[in-house]
C-alpha cells in the first residue's frame, strides 16, 4: 500500500486515512457499548455521539492537506476533479432524494450516508481518472 | 495545446518514466502532458525547456 512509487503526500496521506478509519471504528465501538450499557445523558452523551463523526472530518482533513502538500500538478488536478465530482454527484443525488422524501414520502435517507455515498462516487471518479491516464 | 514532448524524449532515448524522473513528477502527468489532456503550469513548462535546454515554445504551441 505504501509503495515507493508513491508521492510522499500520498503516503502521508495513507497514513492519516488509516489512522482516521481506525480512529472511527474505536470511536464507533465505543460510542455503541457506553450507549447500550450505561445510557449516558448530557454532555457526555453529546460527546460520545459526536466522536465518530470527528473522525470521519479527520479523514476530509487528511485529504485536504494531501491536496495542499502535492507537488505533482497533475496529481493535484486528477485529484480536485475526483472530489469535484464526488461532491456534484452526491449533491445531486441527495438532492433528488430529498424531493422524493417530500413529494412521493420515500424512505428517510439518514444523514449519516452522505459520506458514504461520496466516497463511492469520489472512488469511481478516482478510478475513472487513473484508468483515463494510465 | 500541442507539444513536442514525445518526439524530443524520443531522440534522447527516454522513457515517460524516465522523464518523469527527471521533472520530479508522475509518469501518469508526463503521459497526461505528451497527449495533449493536460496543460502543464509555467513553471513546470519552464522545467521541461531548461531540461531540453530549449525555450518552452520551442516545446509547446498553442494551436488546437
Amino acid at each position: 500500500m505504501l509503495c515507493k512509487s508513491n508521492s510522499p503526500a500520498v503516503r502521508r496521506y495513507i497514513v492519516r486515512f488509516v489512522v482516521s478509519m481506525v480512529l472511527y471504528a474505536v470511536f464507533l465501538a465505543l460510542a455503541v457499548v457506553i450507549f447500550v450499557h450505561f445510557r449516558p445523558t448530557g454532555p457526555v452523551a453529546w460527546l460520545l455521539a459526536v466522536l465518530p463523526a470527528l473522525a470521519i472530518i479527520g479523514q476530509i482533513a487528511a485529504f485536504g492537506m494531501y491536496l495542499a502538500e502535492e507537488r505533482d500538478e497533475f496529481q493535484r488536478h486528477s485529484g480536485e476533479l475526483a472530489l469535484l465530482w464526488g461532491i456534484g454527484a452526491t449533491l445531486s443525488v441527495t438532492i433528488v432524494w430529498g424531493s422524493l422524501e417530500n413529494f412521493v414520502h420515500l424512505r428517510h435517507l439518514d444523514p449519516t450516508w452522505i459520506y458514504p455515498i461520496f466516497c463511492i462516487f469520489f472512488g469511481i471518479a478516482h478510478g475513472l481518472n487513473q484508468a483515463r491516464y494510465k | 495545446m500541442k507539444n513536442r514532448l514525445r518526439v524530443m524524449r524520443a531522440e534522447r532515448e527516454w522513457s515517460q518514466a524516465d522523464l518523469a524522473e527527471r521533472l520530479e513528477v508522475s509518469r501518469q502527468s508526463v503521459n497526461a502532458i505528451e497527449t495533449g489532456k493536460f496543460d502543464p503550469s509555467l513553471p513546470l513548462a519552464f522545467k521541461v525547456a531548461r531540461l531540453f535546454e530549449t525555450t518552452i515554445e520551442a516545446i509547446f504551441t498553442d494551436e488546437n
